[in-house]
């Protein structure tokens, strides 16, 4: 199995750059907004994200290429990638409340709130988009997919420590009283995106 | 036939995921006291942290595993507290309530050695050059006190000096911690008086930068009758195992430093 | 019918999802990028949210409560599914341009928030009317976006040019500029707002 690593240079700098995935895609804008107020929840729910895009991005590879193509449903995508994201987010908090209680409190209502993630179902279906070619899979696309999913969640941790850095410091400076909050956020955000529109080269 | 095979598919999809959810459940479940439920609900849920847990659920958590007592909840109100004793089969021990106090009366009365324009937090502020303030042990009046009270207890005055609404303070030490000068200390209620002041300077420094700081002249050591008082190190400091709140040490003060708690 | 016509008008303005409540912001800013994808996401949207109302507040007594969220969602998700089948079919056009985003009005938080707030407590015909102020809302709220957008950021509204010579500020259509429009909208409808108030009291 012929892996190109110009591909996966690509997709590592795109995913966490070029094209990154709440500053260029708006994938995970909500959580981006609410949550980026300090750092510690920040960082967990990052890390939350990473871990369960990764393993989604794989689940889905599989019940894409064994269940769906196999039997011409690919249209019901949407339905089963969501189906199980949810059911896999809901496996994870089950263990890891088991397992880790600690780890579990420190989540707090983020780990549930990551199945409405934009993201997550965002990079599923970007995953078949650009590794499925008429309805087949293309070499590695199976490696591709999760080292994807890898990379989307390292963007997003990045776009999110920046933030929580930034706003935290905001928080006591002499802001507006209109502009207190969200939309404030949202201008440090796009000051954020139009940085990162130089890793692009100024080439639109 | 056709429309037969979406259904089936997630059909199995769905049984596969709900049965797969549904061992998972019960095989991960854990056992959660029920008492630990019912301690939790009773406890006022500020999570302030005062009582050393991690919030009010760490609290509870504590207390059905006998590492603290009731009492160390500063919040909660004595009724609510021995419900909790009774539910625990615990005794209550009485505490002696608490109230945070300012060392410091010079606010707007000090004057500024420059002006500062940075982030307005006290400790940023401490940061640079000890504060504007022309006293470097004194208050720099950016309400991070204010901010950092889970119970609002705490307020700036006209002079730029937090007061503490000793009625809302529940003695969290959140206060104490915050404080870049050190200027808040946890005294107890019954003890009404306080030397408003933490300044080290000599008298002729003290002076020079605000009119109501402690010269350390020592008429206070010499007006108290229990001999609760000393001057050490340039600040009068009351030893309150002694002090009998008798107020002939606020009479004697001739910069009006210590003071009476309203 | 009297009662009914707040619920609708509740949507548009006093509880807009996208200016007030702040859901559903990831569409919103990666398709407004032109007002005919806006108002197609608007449409999409308000599909997806009034056929989902509808089923919910129908079995919502059938459903039940630990697993109400994974049934909202594949409720959701069978509607999107049949709007993306539909556009896929009559209008190819706007799905490339919409791409991705499709799909994700499953996880868009107007549509599982009005489910779970609203339409499983309430009757049918409340949650019709919901459904129909919060797209229409939500729509309005695009087009609003999508039409700032769109006129700064290429000097022309739905591909006719308004003014003759006007140079577009480039950076509006870029992913920044979705952000920027949106920050100081919302900073000026606080605005509005915050003068209401000071005039109510």
């Amino acid at each position: 199995m012929q892996i190109d690593i110009g591909q996966l240079l690509a997709i590592f700098i795109s995913a966490v750059f070029v094209y990154n995935v709440i500053l260029s895609r708006f994938l995970g804008l909500c959580s981006f907004i609410a949550i980026s107020k300090e750092t510690k929840p920040a960082l967990a729910m990052s890390l939350a994200v990473l871990f369960v895009i990764t393993m989604s991005s794989a689940l889905t590879w599989f019940i894409y290429r064994f269940l769906l193509i196999p039997f011409n449903l690919a249209y019901l995508r949407t339905i089963s990638f969501i189906l199980v994201i949810a059911t896999f987010v809901q496996l994870v908090e089950m263990i890891i409340r088991k397992f880790a209680p600690a780890m579990y409190r420190f989540f707090g209502i983020y780990l549930p709130l990551i199945t409405v993630n934009c993201a997550v179902l965002g990079v599923a279906v970007l995953n078949i988009d650009m590794f499925f070619i008429n309805g087949k899979a293309v070499q590695a696309s199976f490696f591709y997919s999760v080292f994807q999913g890898v990379c989307v969640g390292l963007g997003y941790t990045v776009a999110m420590l920046l933030m929580s850095g930034i706003r935290e410091r905001l928080d006591l400076c002499n802001v507006p009283k209109v502009f207190k909050d969200f939309p404030l956020a949202f201008i440090i955000a796009s000051i954020l995106s139009l940085s990162f529109l130089g890793f692009n080269g100024f080439r639109f | 036939m056709e429309i037969l095979i979406p259904i089936l598919t997630l059909g199995a999809l769905g049984l596969v995921f709900g049965v797969g959810l549904a061992i998972a459940s019960k095989k991960f479940a854990v056992w959660v006291d029920p008492r630990l439920e019912r301690v939790h609900g009773l406890l006022p849920g500020s999570n302030c942290g005062a009582c050393g847990g991690a919030g009010c659920f760490g609290f509870a958590e504590m207390l059905l595993s006998g590492k603290k007592g009731v009492e160390a909840c500063r919040v909660a109100e004595e009724a609510i507290k021995e419900k909790i004793a009774k539910l625990l089969g615990q005794k209550l021990q009485k505490q002696v309530r608490k109230v945070a106090t300012l060392h410091c009366y010079g606010g707007t009365r000090v004057e500024s050695r420059f002006i500062y324009q940075g982030i307005e937090d006290c400790v940023a502020a401490n940061l640079v050059l000890g504060g504007q303030k022309a006293c470097v042990f004194g208050c720099p009046g950016l309400e991070t006190c204010v901010r950092v009270c889970p119970f609002g207890a705490i307020t700036m005055s006209e002079e730029k000096l937090p007061i503490v609404n000793k009625d809302r303070c529940k003695a969290c030490n959140k206060c104490v911690l915050i404080c870049p000068k050190k200027l808040f200390s946890l005294n107890p209620m019954t003890h009404p008086v306080f030397v408003a002041c933490s300044s080290h300077d000599s008298g002729k420094d003290t002076k020079a930068v605000c009119p109501v700081g402690c010269i350390a002249c020592k008429l206070c050591e010499k007006a108290c009758p229990v001999d609760a008082i000393h001057v050490i190190d340039n600040l009068a400091v009351i030893d309150y195992h002694k002090c009998v709140s008798c107020g002939k040490c606020v009479e004697a003060c001739p910069m009006k430093t210590i003071r009476i708690r309203r | 019918m009297k009662k009914l016509i707040p619920e609708f008008l509740k949507g548009l303005i006093k509880e807009n999802p996208t200016f007030v409540l702040a859901l559903g912001l990831c569409p919103t800013l990666a398709v407004s990028v032109t007002v005919v994808n806006g108002i197609g996401m608007g449409i999409a949207a308000t599909f997806v949210l009034l056929g989902s109302n509808i089923m919910v507040s129908l079995i919502k007594n059938f459903i039940p409560e630990r697993i109400r969220i994974p049934c909202f969602i594949v409720i959701i998700a069978t509607f999107v599914t049949i709007t993306e089948l539909f556009m896929k079919a009559y209008s190819p056009a706007l799905d490339r341009a919409l791409g991705i985003y499709v799909p994700l009005i499953v996880v868009n938080c107007i549509v599982l928030g009005r489910a779970e707030a609203f339409a499983q407590k309430g009757k049918v015909l409340n949650s019709i009317f919901d459904a129909l102020g919060m797209g229409v809302g939500f729509t309005l709220a695009l087009i609003l976006i999508s039409g700032i957008r769109e006129f700064l950021g290429s000097g022309k509204i739905l591909g006719a040019t308004l003014i003759k010579g006007f140079e577009p500020v480039f950076m509006i259509g870029m992913p920044s500029g979705a952000l920027l429009v949106i920050g100081l909208l919302l900073g000026f409808f606080n605005l509005l707002k915050s003068r209401k108030e000071k005039a109510c009291k």
